[in-house]
């Protein structure tokens, strides 16, 4: 995701026209400072995977797919499954991304969504232990982002939950030392809904799920997860430019309001609740 | 993350015997590397970290230079023996987030308009780890730009904050790290009064994180006065007062 | 008489409040007067400015410097002036309007690893500096021993109207060249080199100090 020099030059004329528009409240796409766009999730849509998500939000689009096969536990945690969250930008996503291996961009955009998933409890990995020390559910969710127009982390966010929300894995057996697929097949154990909410501050202006267009010329960023009951699980403030300590409580606040009504959109798309 | 061990005992004191509000002792060193621009070296708790910066220096490849600005890159790494397992010494994506994140909170202090045309390169090497290395490379990373006399338009200086035992406590060490259950590290200009690094783990209600944001700005100006203080000594040693008044024609 | 105010200062701190004029590295916001390098505040009576003690070589226009010449291509010379900017000094510079580089040599003027004492013809933001060698002393520096000196230690070797600079020639019966890019050339007899060297040092180590000239002076006459 390495910007061009095209993708960092701004007109400055825009970015004060916007800081402007901004400061009286209103955005180019007519939306509040603190609303989010217009959010859509297509579960199921890989038959091969087992979950899969399609998140529309605004002109973003992403793909999760989710893929569970039998592991070995990692050392430090020998009585729990492993989740792995994986992100790649696809070069069809925009003109300024080339092919190659996940840039900064992409394994901080991994990284932030896993913490999201993995810091609310969402998965219970205690329950994805098949031989303690020797075998468990590893949970790969790959996500691709296939067009980018700005909050890669909220919309591969929603993908992610969404795609495991509605997964169905295989039910594994010990049969002596060796894992066998038992023909069953159980949801993967999902105890709790886990939503980021990012948001940018331009000039001194926050402002929710910013757009391409408004990333362009954002100063920082902030992305902030809660779960169920409104507790922050994960943060990340990105980009380089700073936040008065009174902006992160504010953030904190649209990131718990804003949450609360994507939770409840994730949940009538995936049939939960 | 399931707190198995007790952190926190009846007394209020924790593994280490430190206070709910205390940091862990800290030494730090300016001008540490001879070869390097600026260099700085800082221990806290058991983490040891060397931080240097070479530049502002010609941008390589060229096609990557800014025409308005210098480019800053940074790179965090831990040696192989830095920690209990050895570690692989090829940058892992926990490195790789972590070099990003610590450049994006130290590019705010920095008047990099002031360097067309060239690089600024930030090295964080921890010989040895601990609870908290990047805030510490932080400070440390900081007080090397500070020591190549980079313009800046303030200092910036990182602590960490976490949840142990239900309760919101100052700077992390290891064990606080693994067996607690939040962390939330942190970084700030504290004369500007402006948050530069901020990212958390773990679970925080909307009150402890309020609490924890305090926590952090406060614990951050105490590492600042030793940040300052090594500053001023590598500096200054043997000078005279901070502030003299003397007559003009001297 | 005014007094002055040095304070010590590191980036961000709050030198002064008040209405003052800005001098080298402070910024205003508001009321507040602030540092942007650790160094030395000075307040003389309505100005305020940083001396920094550390820092790189910014080139200015006018600006005399030492450099090596890195490369020789077809129309003039790459030299290296101790800074992120890389000088060039073109031929017409130095063989007249009528350079063409069918009929000079441009070799025979300066090689690669040869020392010359420049000024800085032309500097701005958007294209490196550009040296000239037309002045009285420009030109290859023929011998000597090269001494480094943080860049903003400088004005503090050179002192007030020259005076240190020609305290440590004098005494050590050598001749400096001082470049503002914090290489000095020095020649002379070999005991004076050494001498002159360590001179230079000092300075570079207490820079900071009042009574910097009384001590090199003792240095050099007590030495």
């Amino acid at each position: 995701m390495s910007a061009s020099k095209k993708s960092y030059v701004v007109e400055t004329l825009r970015k004060a026209q916007m800081i402007e528009l901004l400061s009286k409240g209103k955005r180019i796409d007519g939306r509040q400072l603190d609303e989010t766009r217009k959010l859509d999730v297509r579960t199921g849509v890989i038959e091969k995977a087992n979950g899969s998500a399609i998140v529309t939000l605004g002109n973003t689009q992403v793909i999760a797919g989710v893929k569970v096969q039998p592991g070995t536990p990692f050392p430090d945690t020998p009585d729990k499954g492993v989740l792995m969250v994986g992100a790649e930008v696809l070069p069809l996503a925009a003109a300024y991304v080339e092919a190659g291996p996940p840039d900064e961009g992409a394994i901080e955009l991994a990284r932030v969504v896993d913490r999201g998933v993995r810091e609310s409890e969402m998965i219970d990995l205690a329950s994805l232990c098949i031989k303690e020390g020797k075998h468990v559910y590893a949970v790969f969710v790959d996500v691709n982002v296939l067009n980018v127009d700005g909050n890669l982390f909220d919309a591969t966010s929603y993908a992610v939950v969404s795609a495991l929300l509605t997964a169905k894995m295989p039910k594994y057996v010990l049969e002596g030392d060796a894992v066998k697929n038992s023909g069953e097949v159980l949801p993967v154990p999902v105890a709790k809904i886990p939503v980021s909410v990012t948001i940018a501050r331009v000039g001194n202006t926050l402002i929710a799920d910013p757009t391409s267009e408004e990333e362009a010329v954002m100063d920082s960023r902030i992305t902030l997860t809660t779960d169920d009951e409104s507790n922050i699980c994960a943060g990340q403030k990105g980009e380089p430019g700073t936040f008065p300590p009174e902006q992160i409580l504010q953030a904190a606040e649209v990131a718990i309001r804003r949450g609360k009504e994507i939770r409840q959109a994730i949940k009538a798309a995936t049939g939960h609740g | 993350m399931k707190e198995k061990k007790k952190l926190i005992d009846e007394n209020g004191l924790r593994l280490d015997g430190r206070k709910w509000d205390q940091l862990r002792p800290i030494k730090i060193e300016v001008g540490t590397l001879h070869n390097a621009d600026g260099s700085a070296y800082i221990e806290f708790g058991k983490n040891k970290i060397a931080a240097a910066v070479y530049g502002p220096k010609e941008m390589h490849p060229k096609h990557a230079l800014l025409p308005d600005r210098a480019v800053l890159k940074c790179r965090y790494h831990m040696a192989p023996f830095s920690v209990d397992e050895r570690k692989n010494p090829a940058p892992s994506r926990r490195e790789i987030e972590i070099s990003k994140v610590i450049r994006e909170a130290l590019q705010p202090s920095l008047i990099l308009e002031d360097y067309p045309r060239t690089a600024i390169q930030i090295y964080v090497e921890v010989l040895q780890s601990d609870g908290g290395s990047r805030v510490a490379g932080i400070t440390a990373a900081s007080l090397a730009l500070a020591d190549a006399g980079i313009n800046m338009r303030d200092m910036v200086v990182g602590c960490a904050v976490g949840k142990i035992e239900g309760k919101i406590v100052l700077d992390l060490d290891d064990a606080e790290d693994k067996e607690g259950s939040g962390d939330m590290p942190f970084a700030f200009m504290p004369n500007l009064n402006l948050v530069t690094l901020l990212q958390l783990d773990g679970l925080f209600t909307p009150d402890e994180f309020r609490q924890a944001l305090e926590l952090a700005q406060q614990g951050a100006r105490r590492v600042y006065e030793m940040q300052r203080e090594a500053l001023i000594k590598q500096y200054f040693s043997g000078g005279a007062g901070e502030t003299t008044v003397v007559e003009e024609g001297e | 008489m005014s007094s002055v105010i040095r304070k010590q200062v590191i980036p961000g701190e709050v030198i002064v409040r008040g209405d003052y004029r800005i001098g080298s590295f402070v910024e205003k916001r508001g009321e507040d007067y602030v540092a942007l390098r650790v160094g030395l505040a000075e307040i003389v009576r309505n100005d305020v400015k940083v001396i920094p003690l550390t820092g790189p070589y910014i080139p200015r226009t006018d600006d005399q410097v030492v450099g090596k010449v890195v490369d020789v291509t077809g129309f003039g010379w790459e030299v290296d002036i101790n800074s992120c900017f890389k000088g060039y000094l073109p031929a017409v510079f130095v063989f007249g309007r009528d350079f063409s580089p069918a009929t000079h040599d441009l070799s025979s003027k300066f090689r690669v690893g040869d020392l010359i004492l420049a000024r800085i013809d032309s500097y701005d933001r958007s294209r490196d500096p550009q040296l000239s060698v037309r002045g009285p002393g420009l030109g290859k520096i023929p011998r000597g021993e090269i001494v480094r000196i943080s860049p903003t230690k400088v004005p503090r070797l050179i002192g007030r109207k020259g005076y240190m600079i020609k305290m440590i020639s004098n005494q050590t019966d050598s001749d400096l060249k001082v470049g503002q890019n914090g290489l000095v050339v020095v020649a002379g007899p070999p005991e004076g080199v050494l001498r002159a060297a360590n001179a230079i040092k000092m300075i570079e180590e207490e820079a900071h100090m009042a009574d910097l000239a009384q001590k090199v002076q003792a240095f050099l006459t007590g030495g």
